[in-house]
C-alpha cells in the first residue's frame, strides 16, 4: 500500500461504513412495508396466507423473505430448493399459475406443511419481476375460513399481478440495501490478513464512535419525519437546506463541525 | 395487463369475412402430428400419456453452450405433463416430443428457453407448445429471429401470454406466433379469436383438470393451460390438412372461432 493510498483509505472506508450502516437502517422498514403490503393484498384476495419468496443464490433456490398468517414465523428463511414446488416453477418459467387442489402427495408442500403444521390446499403464485428479471415469487395460500375453498379466480390472479408489481420494487430495494449490509459484514468478519486486521479494527472503532452513532440517529430521525407525510417532508427538506446554506456560508467557522 | 392492446383496434377487427372450413378435423385425433413441449419435461408414465412420448431431451450446459441430451428425468415440476395432458385429451394420437428446459440445477433461464425453441425448430416439429415466456428485453431480438425461422420452416409456434403488467416474449409478437390467453370457457373446442388485440386467441384456462406428477391430476388456472388447448386443435387440423402453413393455420383458427361465436350468439 502506498503512502498516498494509506492517507485516502480512512476517508474512503468511513464513507463505506456510513453507507453500510444507513443501508442497515433502511432494510428494516422495507421488510415492514413488504409485510404490510402482503397483509393488505391477502385480505383483498381473500387468502389465508401470503408470502414472498426471493432468489437465494444463483442456482434457482428460493427462501421465504416475508409471510403473513399463523405459520409466518416458521416460514421465514425456510429454503425451497431449485425447481421445487409451484414457487420453483413460477420462478424459472415466469408464468403465474393457480392450483386449486395441491394434494397431500405434493412432495415439497407436504414437507413445508410438516414444518409449519399448516395444510396447503390451494396456491396462487405469481412472479416478482424487476426490470424483466424474475427476482422472486408472490404466493397466496388457501382461503380464509373453513374448507371447501372456492378456487382463485382470474380476476384475483390479475390483482395478485398488480400487488406483485409493487412488492417487486420493494424487494429489489431490500436486496440492494442488503448487498451493502452483507459487504460490510464480510469486511468485518473476513479472514485474518495482516493488512486487513488494522482496517477491521479501525472499522469497529468507527462503529463504536459516538460521532458515527449520532449520524445514524440523525438518519433514523429523518426517515421518521419523512414517513409522516408530504408536509413534514417539505419542512424537513427546507430546514436541512437552510442549515446547509448557513453552514456553507460560515465554512470558516466550526459551527457544525462535530 | 398485456392481454389487451393499448392502441385502437383497426377497423378490420370487426370483419366477418372468413373461409368456411369443413368439419372433418373434428373427427381427427392428431395422428402423425409431431408436437414439441418446450417446458419442464413430461412424465411419460402418466396413464394419460403412456406410449405417446416419442422422445425426451433435456438442456445441459456444455462449455457455456447449451446442448440437448436424451433424458430420462421425466418432469420436475408437473407443468409440462399438465400441458401434454391437455393436448392428449383433445388429440389423443399426437406424437409428443419433450424438450426440457426448466428444472433443477440452475437451468430455466431465458438462454435455455431460447435453445429449446431452436432445437424444436431444427427438428421441424410441426407444432411447438410454449407455455413459457421471458420478459428480459435482451431476448426480444433473438426470439424474433427464431420465430421468423420457425415460420419459414413451417413450424407452428403457440405461446402463452403471461398476463402480467410487463409484456412477455414471444407472446406479444403478432405475425409469426399464435398467442393465447385464458378464458373461463369449459368446452376445449370453444376458443375465441380477437383480431387486433396483442394476444389474439382465448382458450379454456380456468380450473382445467389435467394430468400431473405421480399419475395424478390437478385443477389448474393460467394462460399456460390455455395454450395447449389451441395446440390440440391445431393437431386435429394438421392431421386432416398436413400441408397447412402457419398463416393458413391462423386463418383456420379464425374460421372456427367465428363459427363458435355465431353459434353462441344464435342461441
Amino acid at each position: 500500500m502506498t503512502e498516498a493510498n494509506r492517507d485516502e483509505l480512512p476517508e474512503k472506508l468511513q464513507r463505506l461504513i456510513e453507507t453500510v450502516d444507513i443501508a442497515n437502517v433502511l432494510t428494516e422498514p422495507l421488510t415492514q412495508s413488504i409485510a404490510n403490503l402482503l397483509q393488505v393484498s391477502a385480505a383483498d384476495i381473500n387468502s389465508d396466507e401470503a408470502s414472498v419468496l426471493i432468489r437465494d443464490g444463483d442456482e434457482g433456490d428460493l427462501r421465504f423473505l416475508s409471510a403473513t398468517g399463523e405459520a409466518a414465523v416458521k416460514l421465514l428463511n425456510l429454503k425451497v430448493p431449485a425447481g421445487k414446488g409451484i414457487a420453483g416453477f413460477v420462478l424459472s418459467s415466469g408464468q403465474p399459475m393457480a392450483v386449486s387442489d395441491v394434494g397431500e402427495e405434493e412432495s415439497f408442500y407436504s414437507e413445508v406443511d410438516k414444518t409449519t403444521g399448516y395444510s396447503t390446499q390451494m396456491i396462487l403464485a405469481t412472479p416478482l419481476s424487476y426490470k424483466g428479471e424474475v427476482i422472486g415469487v408472490l404466493e397466496y395460500i388457501n382461503r380464509r375460513g373453513e374448507p371447501p375453498f372456492e378456487p382463485f379466480t382470474p380476476a384475483e390472479m390479475d390483482k395478485a399481478a398488480l400487488f406483485a408489481e409493487a412488492i417487486a420494487s420493494l424487494v429489489n430495494a431490500y436486496e440492494s440495501a442488503k448487498l451493502f449490509r452483507d459487504l460490510g459484514d464480510k469486511v468485518l468478519a473476513g479472514e485474518n490478513k495482516d493488512d486487513i486486521t488494522d482496517v477491521r479494527d479501525w472499522l469497529k472503532g468507527l462503529r463504536d464512535s459516538a460521532e458515527h452513532r449520532e449520524m445514524l440517529d440523525l438518519a433514523v430521525l429523518m426517515r421518521e419525519i419523512a414517513s409522516r407525510g408530504e408536509a413534514e417532508r417539505t419542512i424537513c427538506r427546507e430546514l436541512l437546506e437552510s442549515i446547509l446554506r448557513f453552514s456553507q456560508s460560515k465554512s470558516e467557522t466550526t459551527f457544525l463541525n462535530f | 395487463m398485456t392481454t389487451v392492446s393499448d392502441y385502437e383496434p383497426t377497423p378490420y377487427s370487426s370483419i366477418s369475412t372468413y373461409f368456411p372450413l369443413d368439419h372433418a378435423w373434428k373427427s381427427a385425433s392428431g395422428k402423425g402430428v409431431s408436437v414439441a413441449i418446450v417446458d419442464s419435461g413430461i412424465d411419460e408414465s402418466h396413464p394419460e400419456l403412456k406410449g405417446k412420448v416419442v422422445e425426451s431431451v433435456e438442456a445441459r450446459f456444455d462449455n457455456r453452450r447449451i446442448v440437448f441430451d436424451q433424458s430420462e428425468a421425466g418432469d420436475s415440476a408437473g407443468h409440462g405433463t399438465a400441458c401434454a395432458g391437455i393436448i392428449a385429451k383433445i388429440a389423443p394420437d399426437t406424437e409428443f416430443y419433450s424438450v426440457k428446459v426448466l428444472g433443477a440445477g440452475g437451468l430455466g433461464d431465458g438462454q435455455a428457453f431460447l435453445a429449446g425453441l431452436e432445437h424444436a425448430i431444427k427438428k421441424r416439429y410441426r407444432v411447438i407448445n410454449l407455455s413459457l415466456g421471458t420478459t428480459k428485453p435482451q431476448f426480444f431480438s433473438p426470439l424474433h429471429d427464431l420465430l421468423d425461422r420457425a415460420y419459414q420452416a413451417g413450424c407452428i409456434v403457440v405461446a402463452a401470454a403471461n398476463n402480467l403488467p410487463h409484456p412477455s416474449f414471444p407472446s406479444v409478437f403478432s405475425s409469426s406466433v399464435i398467442s393465447v390467453i385464458k378464458s373461463e370457457e369449459a368446452d376445449p373446442l370453444k376458443f375465441g379469436f380477437h383480431y387486433g388485440e396483442v394476444i389474439e386467441l382465448t382458450a379454456p384456462g380456468v380450473n382445467v383438470r389435467t394430468a400431473w406428477l405421480g399419475g395424478g391430476y390437478r385443477n389448474l388456472t393460467g394462460n399456460s393451460f390455455a395454450c395447449p388447448h389451441i395446440v390440440g386443435v391445431i393437431a386435429l387440423l394438421l392431421e386432416k390438412h398436413p400441408d397447412l402453413t402457419p398463416f393458413q393455420v391462423k386463418s383456420a383458427l379464425y374460421s372456427i372461432a367465428r363459427e363458435n361465436l355465431e353459434k353462441t350468439s344464435s342461441l
